[in-house]
């Protein structure tokens, strides 16, 4: 029997009146890595929201929020662990994935003595739809230093993410022992959870940062469309296909015999990078240097010399660069040939709009995912391959991490990271 | 709050005028129709059906261009390319300005060093910020000097070249200001003021031969700033000081040389000239009102009320609008034809 406080044995009752809740309020399931996220509309006839009872199961052999079509709103916060051992670090996590499966799924709140401070924020009213919510559950290197005796199961990739050529990363945004990615689809939504996620490991796991995001909406002109980022750009367009299983085994999720520990296999490794987007300065640069440091047209999507957002941008018939520079970031970041195929990585970026800073200027930009098989072999490459290239005057990579997502659950009793134990 | 509200007015209706458009491609963004028709469903408040107003909407959108010009105005024309050879004038004056400012620096470098000798620190960091100074009014040169003499002389840490670059440890202007700033004697810092003399004779040998590229040149009437808002306005770039008003001001003296050596260009072009000017001329107003406010010296950021950090921010901002309008007016090359994808493809 591990050790519970008070706190944990709360949180985690309501983790299981919540299950035995499911199934009144919730309508369509979706297998994980399918639509979730259709076009909305400000309401539909009865005037609610849509779309808020959209289920994406929790269990399964891989963490959904990966291949999960992006969510349009998000909250991503790093942890760190101060739980004194081993026995209450497994607790805490273990109530992390209780409480993200309860309301992952949905159903009515728990409800305790009224005296009592009642045990779900009821943000959401008394019932929590589910809203095509996901929790992805990630540990950063430094979860595998001496403190919890993990250092022997540390994956074999997972270091401290190293600092690129440009960057300025500040230790308050970077790192931590737990990434959380909290995706929904309204925002009201992902702050219920962040809310009872926090709540449910206080005093154990605490915040290090964090940051929200969101998606631009699908405007078109199909609904496959990629969305814009801050630049106006559209992004994700080079994205492998999800739907592709073997695919993914290639390039997402970690297998057998690849020398990562057992427990590592059917887990993926996130990158995070808070990229700052220094708006005001690119908006003041033509129209022309912009796609030309980008490679596309900024309208379409299309590669330059092209009409068609996915239309293949065709470098070898382009040696020199007339039509896309040989800088521009579509073809650093992606040459297309047979030798950098297995580098493609799975972005599920969000933008994200912070404030102002101290000179006036917009905190505006990209909190940067991605999810690959092996950061050295992927992520890393390919940020090192962008490195000299001219867009980089106008971002500045502040924050951010190396994680690893662990497999999926197998049921109602497992949690993400069961197999550390 | 007022003061930028204002300002960002201003910003707005001078950017919004046709100088704006003029690096667009007209040919290639010219489209025979809207790919993206605008169809209104549902007009809040009013009685006009949606489908009539969606469709007086589209008729609206169908006569504009797509290149950003006021609906109803004529096209922006591209004007025709500037040619390169009109820049060395104004390069050459532009490297003589920058000689001068290394020649002064030099001769401060020496005085920096007997006030770090001296150790007394508050005249040691007055020197420090007439040297970095100094530097920062070279402006327009960043990117050419040779190897690592810029990042010697006025590296940071963090930007500092990574792994696999040659091995380049911390020195120069930064690396006193950090121990000025943290409680290092100053005259433990006299070796850095010593590199730094070297560095800085190594500056004044090059600078003659340094190539400004005029296909660039006009980029950097706005850059010097832009680079100053980013990373001085913010205090990035002065961690330890909080110098970013002196760095600001003497990046505002390098771009009033960068215009005033282009004017006799600007002059022939459009109205870009008139408005930086008048914008340069609010910014260095309210630089001297702020050293006035604070017993004539610069102030560090974290001295600056609120109201000053508002009027200092919003009229860069301000300023910074026209100032990127010069590299268009300036354009050296006309509008290239991208070649088309191959059909197979």
């Amino acid at each position: 029997m591990k050790p519970l406080d008070r706190r944990h044995f709360l949180t985690r009752s309501a983790a299981l009146v919540g299950v035995g809740g499911v199934g009144a309020a919730v309508g369509a399931t979706l297998a994980p890595g399918a639509e979730a996220s259709a076009p909305k509309s400000v309401s539909t006839a009865n005037g609610l929201t849509p779309d808020l009872n959209v289920r994406i199961p929790f269990d399964g052999p891989h963490q959904a929020g990966v291949l999960t079509t992006r969510q349009d709103q998000a909250t991503f916060v790093a942890l760190d662990s101060i739980a004194p051992n081993q026995d209450v670090l497994f607790s805490a996590l273990e109530a992390l994935s209780g409480v993200a499966r309860t309301l992952t799924q949905g159903g009515p709140i728990p409800t305790n003595r009224i005296d009592d401070p009642p045990p779900d924020s009821g943000i959401l009213g008394p019932v929590n739809a589910p809203d095509s919510l996901t929790v992805t559950i990630a540990f950063g290197a430094s979860l595998f230093d001496g403190r919890y005796g993990l250092a022997a199961q540390r994956p074999r990739h997972l270091t401290a993410m190293p600092a690129f050529a440009h960057d300025e990363l500040d230790p308050y945004r970077t790192g931590g022992d737990v990434l959380v990615q909290i995706c929904a689809g309204q925002r009201d939504t992902v702050v219920h959870t962040y809310r009872q996620l926090m709540s449910a490991v206080a005093g154990n796991l605490v915040i290090r940062w964090t940051i929200d995001g969101f998606q631009s909406a699908q405007r078109g002109p199909s609904p496959h469309s990629s969305r814009r980022n801050l630049f106006a750009f559209r992004d994700g367009t080079g994205n492998p296909d999800v739907s592709d299983a073997s695919l993914m085994n290639q390039l997402i999720w970690v297998q057998p015999g690849a020398g990562e520990p057992d427990w590592a296999v059917g887990g993926t490794y996130l990158v995070a990078r808070t990229i700052r987007m220094h708006v005001e300065f690119w908006d003041r640069v033509g129209l022309l240097e912009q796609e030309q440091m980008i490679g596309r047209d900024r309208v379409t999507g299309a590669p330059l010399g092209g009409t068609g957002e996915f239309q293949d941008p065709d470098f070898p018939q382009d040696p020199k660069g007339k039509r896309i520079p040989l800088d521009a970031h579509i073809r650093l970041a992606n040459p297309r040939t047979a030798a950098t195929a297995n580098q493609r990585i799975l972005r599920r970026g969000y933008n994200y709009n912070r404030g102002v800073d101290e000179a006036g200027d917009l905190d505006q930009g990209l909190m940067f995912i991605a999810y690959n098989q092996d950061p050295v072999r992927q992520y890393a490459t390919i940020q090192n391959r962008l490195g000299p290239e001219p867009m980089v005057d106008y971002i500045t990579p502040v924050g951010g991490g190396y994680f690893f997502a662990p497999p999926g659950t197998r049921g109602a009793t497992d949690w993400v990271g069961s197999g550390l134990a | 709050m007022l003061v930028l509200a204002a300002l960002t007015a201003v910003v707005l209706s001078t950017g919004s005028g046709g100088q704006s458009a003029k690096l667009i491609p007209a040919a290639s963004h010219s489209k025979s129709s809207n790919p993206y028709p605008l169809h209104i469903t549902t007009v809040v408040g009013s009685s006009v059906p949606a489908k009539q107003y969606g469709n007086e909407l589209s008729r609206q959108q169908g006569s504009d261009t797509d290149d950003g010009a006021v609906p109803g105005a004529p096209p922006a024309a591209p004007i025709s390319p500037v040619s390169p050879a009109a820049f060395a004038g104004p390069t050459a004056e532009y490297r003589a300005y920058a000689e001068r400012w290394a020649a002064t620096l030099a001769g401060e470098v020496p005085r920096l060093r007997a006030a770090l000798a001296g150790g007394g620190r508050a005249a040691a960091e007055r020197q420090w910020g007439i040297a970095f100074s100094d530097y920062l009014h070279l402006g327009a040169v960043y990117g050419l000097l040779p190897g690592t003499l810029d990042a010697r002389i006025d590296g940071l840490p963090h930007a500092l070249p990574g792994p696999g670059a040659p091995n380049l440890s911390f020195s120069g202007l930064h690396r006193i200001e950090m121990g000025l700033w943290t409680g290092a004697p100053p005259a433990s810092l006299v070796s850095w003021a010593n590199r730094l003399q070297t560095d800085v004779g190594t500056l004044q040998r090059v600078l003659p031969a340094v190539q400004i590229d005029p296909l660039d040149y006009a980029t950097r009437a706005h850059e010097i700033l832009e680079d100053a808002q980013r990373d001085f306005l913010s205090g990035v770039d002065v961690p330890w000081s909080g110098a970013g008003v002196l760095a600001t001001a003497a990046g505002v003296t390098a771009t009033e040389e960068v215009v005033s050596t282009l004017t006799p260009l600007l002059e022939q072009r459009d109205g870009t000239l008139l408005d930086v000017n008048n914008w340069l001329d609010r910014l260095q107003t309210v630089l001297g009102q702020l050293r006035a406010a604070h017993g004539g010296n610069w102030p560090s950021l974290g001295q600056l009320t609120l109201t000053q950090r508002e009027e200092l921010n919003g009229t860069m901002a301000g300023a910074l609008g026209p100032l990127s309008n010069i590299p268009g007016s300036l354009e050296t090359t006309g509008i290239p034809v991208i070649p088309r994808i191959p059909a197979s493809k």
